[in-house]
């Protein structure tokens, strides 16, 4: 695996503040972001379910290999080169529920998260 | 020369002898291992391996000079050569005790290197991508 397609929600202030700080770390693995249900998300992935990546963070590999929500969290961690280690570690099974249920939480009151910390939406 | 002077000669002797004839095998055998943890890095490699003796001989060689002193005089040629058989025996267990360690480096930057190439987690799906419908 080489690169990596992040399908991030562009209206979503913590999600832009995420991007700008991945964008700053340095890569093992290629990060591209193209915004959710976009025109070019669309170009590029014909056959994917583009409502559903608007409810959650979607990574897609130069494989095809779609990952939904907490796993496409991991994958971005995993493409970083300070972080690839936690990706393993919070992927291991005594961790992954965990790591689960806090992606998702913080993922569904994102917009919540985003006012609170002064982001806008 | 008394014997108490040869003792130590001897002694220097062998555990000169002995600290580098382990640091060369390690240095001849353990170069396939990095070039192959460094992903065929020639030049990395054998850099790594170099400094990694340079470390062997220092710690090695450091142990041998202090632990030279035998703190009793030595008469007779059986008094020599328990005093050798005990300080030889020790340069012995620290070289094991080092080579062992190298041995542990060695195979953890090999796991380390070859485990981290696969994604942490399998994909939900899989999608056909644009380059892949054109093609």
């Amino acid at each position: 695996m080489l690169a990596l397609t992040v399908l991030y929600d562009p209206e979503c202030g913590l999600c832009r503040r995420a991007h700008e700080w991945l964008a700053e770390q340095s890569k093992i693995v290629e990060l591209n972001f193209v915004p959710c249900a976009s025109d070019e998300a669309r170009k590029r992935y014909p056959q994917l379910d583009h409502d559903l990546t608007k409810k959650d963070l979607t990574v897609v590999g130069d494989d095809g290999g779609v990952y939904f929500g907490p796993k496409a969290w991991l994958m971005v961690l995993w493409a970083l080169a300070r972080y690839r280690d936690w990706a393993y570690r919070l992927a291991t099974p005594e961790l992954l529920p965990t790591t689960k249920r806090v992606v998702s939480l913080i993922s569904q009151n994102r917009y919540q998260i985003s006012r609170a910390a002064g982001l806008y939406r | 020369m008394t014997i108490g002077i040869s003792t130590y000669l001897i002694y220097l002797a062998l555990s000169i002898a002995l600290t580098v004839w382990v640091a060369r095998t390690l240095h001849k055998n353990g170069r396939v291992f990095l070039v192959d943890v460094f992903h065929g890095n020639e030049a990395l490699a054998d850099s790594v391996n170099h400094l990694l003796v340079v470390g062997f001989y220092l710690i090695n060689f450091g142990y041998v000079s202090l632990a030279l002193k035998l703190g009793y005089a030595v008469d007779t040629a059986e008094q020599s050569i328990e005093a050798l058989s005990v300080k030889i025996g020790m340069v012995l267990l620290v070289l094991g005790g080092m080579h062992f360690f190298n041995l542990f480096v060695f195979s953890r930057m090999r796991r380390r290197s070859t485990q981290h190439n696969h994604p942490p987690v399998s994909p939900d799906t899989f999608t056909a991508t644009a380059v892949q419908q054109e093609a």
